[in-house]
């Protein structure tokens, strides 16, 4: 039943369509096929476009919009864990609904690390994308055998066993008292705190896509994707079932990771509320609403379902209301995911005049 | 006619105008006419039967004062966002709040979690905060807290009170206690065992804990009758409370029945029936139908604005009595309205009685307004005061 | 001994309310692989319309009747009218339309009853008890025991014994084929989602009596049931009933002599570790696949 189906399923293909339409030219060789990003204009609109992500930080307080940069340190986080959980789900075709799990082990492990042992906090947030791709292997183990609900079960319950670890195991967390986690520091002088958390996760989101676009266009994202479409197939053809499943959950661990170490910081007092099924079930429904198995669909989706509620969050107790609608009606309008119009609206530009 | 009214309209614009000219805003959220003050709570999801209620009344009695020509000639307005009791969404209502709709104060922020996510942001950005409902334990030694002030009792304090008042009036020896695992009832925990430690010959037999999911609790139940405890105290939400006290009935298991004040709603009646009865709790204001007509008529007054508030009035008269100190100070703190002034307002309160708070006091090195309690006791379907108030030492 | 049996006939109690959810779970999935996260948001507005209706004076019976008849109604034109034109769907996408469905009822409900806990009325007692040397079963648990299992038999029958069950199982197997046999296979579907609502607001009616009505009632009972489902064999109406037992005593033996706090994952840990040995679930077929 969990076998997505979804555009763009030979993942170069996001590679060959420039951002905009111009003049292409011809193609002569394999490797110029290969390019993420192809010719001068599409370089300029890249360009533009990281231009804007590192302006925001300091845009945003300028415009007056300053509270909009603890939406922008949570839509980076929430980027991070779709485009993560994607690779997973989109990709391998595997399922998870217990991804708050990770993103718990990782913001409690980068918190533990900075706050105990003291180590600065880049390499607390590795130390997290580590430990949380350690348990994305160990989660991957049963997926070996599991598919489908059973596997859905598995994940679930392995979130509901983090949720309940945490709770109880005071020792190590300061269960429901909390965790208290120092701050990153920058050393730049004349940026508030947020404003460097901000261009922090801005930052690592960006990175964390481009490695993935890289990943789905590699040996690693074709291999994924044949264990997807029939991994008895795909193992005949000798992509290693062991090597490849585990592989693509302790990636999306180790994404899930980073995006906990990210929380960890927004919310600087860790409690384990703040990662529950619910959460889990978000990140699904992101990438399912931006489209299953491309990067650019797990990004549409984490930052639509991560600013609809918060704009949603002054109708009160209307807001289930409102915020389920949308989702259905995003969900009719665009059964394969939000990715599939705006890939449609790109093709009727390009074809423009006819 | 419609010349007329555009006139008016025009005229009205331009005062406006001149008057927001004139007074230059002294103070974020404030300004000539009107006092703006934000809260993010639960009003979806699983906890929205405390948010709903809580927010609802203080909305409600804003409308009152409102009616009666608001304080000191400004009408308040209340903004409420529903965070669905997820840490990240209340910090990032929290930041709205204070950047963009620019509040004057923080009413609240429900949960312990939320109110710990939420907490640094509060303190750096020095807005005034009131009443955050997150266990009053957290703040003893908190250093920067000029501009927060707490009006809800210590769980700890309310767990020693318990087992002491036990031991000497109930013939309590093997005490058990059932409670919720969040920082609510393990605080309420940590207060039993100091009583314990305190009351000579009781002993804790059994802590039983609940998650706030379960949906059932008859393990729980048996645990406790097999400890052989002769007294069980309560720290549970309504629905956990009521399923507890009928599942030990069903097991024939009655032992003296104590409770922590979040139970001391009149609904207990309803969910718990029979058992609910000879059930001892704390309270920490007069409690609706007990006879004290300035809650009832509180009570009333909710009533008829937002006739919903009356199928929860326990948690709406709560809603009152979290803001009310707040809007006492804003009286005292006169038509001239800054930060400070309310600040110095709020520590001149002493000892002030409120429509539902009693005995409010702050002062320059005090936050904690309220440190006492007292005991009721449910009987046929009602609570009557037993004790008068019991004092306790204040930590912050 | 007797404390031991005490924990099993609280476990049975808890099991046959995860029987009940999980066999609308089973008979959902058999005929059209979606998951239905709205199921328990299904039940509990069921649920509120009895309890609505009961608090007009309407006979136990009817009202019942009543909220069964619109969550059956609900179910059916949720198919028709929403899945039905997302049929290009991927069924995950169908998955995230009943996550949506579950915001939308449960804000319903919240907007129209409120968020109160709240007493329904049962014509079983939850507090009258009968003692088999030495433990104690109530009244209730009795009726819910018997109700899970009637209701097992029941569906069982429907699926095996009879012409339309045929039918489903065949749309079950292949649409397609099954069209072209001349099955009205949407019908079949729409039924089968009235059916498996209305088996969930059976569940959700003999639920509220025993854990109080709100609108977020069934959050805990919708995981355990769906876990039950899986470890008794997603495709198998007898294994959910298997599954819920086994969860529900399991649940509340480990919390009796181990550990509250950890119980719920305990209750996943053993359904983890019966799958790694039979991953189909207890009494599931669905593995059995040609390459």
């Amino acid at each position: 039943m969990f076998t997505p189906l979804a555009p763009g399923r030979a993942a170069p293909g996001l590679a060959r369509i420039p951002l905009f339409a111009v003049a292409r030219t011809l193609v002569e060789r394999y490797e110029d096929d290969l390019y993420l990003v192809k010719g001068p204009a599409a370089w300029t609109a890249v360009a533009a476009l990281l231009i804007g992500l590192a302006a925001l930080p300091f845009l945003l307080p300028r415009l007056g919009m300053g509270y909009l940069l603890f939406i922008a340190v949570l839509a980076s986080a929430n980027v991070i864990v779709a485009v993560g959980l994607n690779l997973l789900v989109g990709y391998a075709g595997l399922i998870s609904l217990g991804h708050a799990g990770f993103v718990a082990i990782g913001a409690y492990a980068s918190g533990l690390l900075a706050a105990r042992l003291e180590v600065p906090w880049p390499a607390a947030w590795l130390g997290a994308a580590a430990i949380s791709a350690a348990f994305g292997f160990l989660v991957g183990l049963p997926a070996l055998r599991l598919t489908g609900p059973y596997l859905t079960i598995a994940t679930l319950g392995f979130g509901i066993a983090v949720y309940q670890v945490l709770t109880n195991w005071t020792e190590l967390s300061g269960g429901r008292g909390g965790l208290s986690v120092p701050a990153l520091g920058l050393g730049v002088g004349g940026m508030s705190a947020i404003q460097q958390l901000a261009l922090v996760a801005i930052t690592a989101a960006v990175a964390l896509c481009w490695i993935a676009y890289n990943l789905a266009r590699s040996h690693i994202g074709r291999a994924l994707a044949a264990i997807r479409d029939s991994d008895i197939a795909a193992e005949v053809t000798g992509v290693s079932l062991t090597w490849y499943k585990t592989l693509a959950f302790a990636i999306s661990a180790a994404y899930a990771g980073v995006a906990g170490a990210i929380i960890a910081q927004a919310l600087r007092h860790l409690e384990p509320q703040a990662f529950t099924f619910l959460e889990s079930i978000t990140y699904f429904a992101m990438i399912v609403v931006g489209g299953l198995g491309t990067v650019t669909g797990g990004i549409i989706g984490a930052l639509l379902l991560t600013l609809i509620p918060h704009y949603l969050s002054g109708i009160k107790q209307w807001l289930p209301i409102a915020y389920g609608a949308v989702i259905i009606a995003m969900m009719l309008f665009e059964p394969q995911g939000l990715y599939g119009r705006w890939l449609r609206i790109r093709r009727y530009f390009k074809a423009w005049p006819l | 006619m419609r010349t007329v009214a555009r006139i008016a309209l025009a005229a009205v614009v331009v005062a406006a105008l001149g008057a927001a000219a004139q007074g230059q805003p002294a103070e974020r959220g404030v300004s000539a006419t009107e006092i703006v003050v934000g809260t993010t709570m639960p009003l979806s999801g699983p906890a929205a039967f405390w948010g709903v209620p809580i927010s609802g009344a203080m909305e409600a009695w804003f409308r009152h004062l409102n009616d009666q020509g608001g304080i000191n000639g400004r009408r308040l307005r209340l903004v409420a966002k529903d965070d669905g009791y997820l840490p990240p969404r209340a910090v990032a209502n929290t930041r709205e709040l204070v950047e963009r709709d620019g509040v004057f104060a923080l009413v609240s922020s429900l949960g312990t979690a939320n109110v710990f996510a939420a907490r640094d942001y509060v303190i750096e950005s020095q807005t005034i905060w009131i009443t955050p409902l997150g266990g009053t334990d957290i703040w003893a030694g908190f250093r920067q807290r000029k501009y927060l002030f707490v009006t809800y009792p210590s769980y700890i304090e309310e767990g020693i009170y318990l087992t002491t008042y036990a031991a000497a009036n109930l013939r309590a020896r093997n005490i058990a206690v059932f409670y919720q695992n969040d920082l609510y009832g393990q605080q309420g925990l940590l207060g039993v065992k100091r009583g314990v430690d305190r009351a000579r010959g009781t002993r804790l037999v059994a802590q039983v804990s609940y998650e706030v999911t379960d949906a059932e609790v008859s393990a729980q139940a048996q645990k406790m009758r097999e400890s052989g405890a002769d007294t069980v105290i309560l720290y549970a939400t309504p629905r956990h409370g009521a399923l507890i006290v009928r599942e030990m009935a069903r097991l024939g298991f009655r032992p003296t029945l104590l409770s922590s004040f979040t139970l001391a709603d009149p609904a207990m009646f309803a969910l718990a029936g029979e058992a609910w009865n000879n059930v001892y709790l704390t309270a920490y204001f007069p409690l609706p139908g007990t006879g004290d007509a300035r809650v009832d008529a509180t009570l009333a007054t909710l009533s008829r604005i937002n006739p919903a508030l009356a199928r929860n009035p326990f948690n709406a008269i709560a809603g009152v009595g979290f803001v009310e100190p707040f809007l006492e100070g804003l009286r005292r703190a006169g038509r001239d309205l800054t930060k400070d002034r309310l600040v110095s307002a709020m520590e001149t309160l002493r000892n002030w009685d409120g429509e539902v708070m009693r005995g409010v006091t702050f002062g320059p090195d005090r936050r904690q307004g309220t440190n006492r309690i007292f005991m009721i006791k449910s009987e046929a379907g009602r609570y009557t005061k037993l004790t008068d108030w019991y004092t306790y030492p204040t930590r912050f | 001994m007797i404390q031991f049996g005490q924990y099993v006939v609280g476990g049975l109690a808890t099991g046959s309310l995860y029987a009940l959810v999980a066999l609308g779970i089973v008979l959902l999935y058999r005929s059209s692989r979606v998951l239905n996260f709205a199921h328990g948001d299904i039940a509990t507005l069921a649920t509120f319309v009895a309890f609505t209706l009961l608090g007009r004076a309407v006979p136990f019976a009817a009202a019942v009747a009543a909220g069964l008849l619109a969550a059956a109604a609900l179910g059916a034109a949720f198919f028709f009218f929403v899945l039905r034109p997302a049929r290009e769907a991927s069924l995950l996408g169908k998955i995230v339309i009943t996550l949506g469905l579950a915001l939308v009822l449960s804000g319903v409900m919240l907007v129209t009853w409120g968020a109160d806990t709240q007493v329904f009325p049962f014509p079983l007692s939850d507090t009258r008890v009968y003692r088999l040397g030495g433990v104690v079963v109530s009244e209730m648990s009795v009726g819910t025991i018997g109700a899970g299992m009637a209701l097992m038999g029941l569906m069982y029958g429907l699926v095996q014994r009879t012409t339309l069950g045929l039918a489903m199982r065949a749309v079950a197997q292949d649409a397609t084929a099954a069209q072209a046999l001349g099955i009205p296979a949407r019908r079949i579907y729409a039924l089968t989602w009235g059916l498996a609502s209305a088996l969930g607001g059976a569940a959700g009616v003999l639920l509220a009596p025993v854990v109080y009505l709100d609108p977020y009632m069934m959050l805990d009972p919708f995981l355990k049931g769906f876990a039950a489902a899986v470890l008794g064999g997603i495709d198998s109406l007898p294994g959910a009933v298997v599954g819920g037992f086994i969860l529900g005593i399991a649940e509340n033996v480990f919390a009796g002599y181990v550990s509250f706090k950890f119980k719920t994952t305990l209750a996943f840990a053993i359904i983890v570790l019966v799958l790694t040995v039979r991953p189909e679930g207890l009494l599931g077929r669905e593995y059995r696949r040609r390459v």
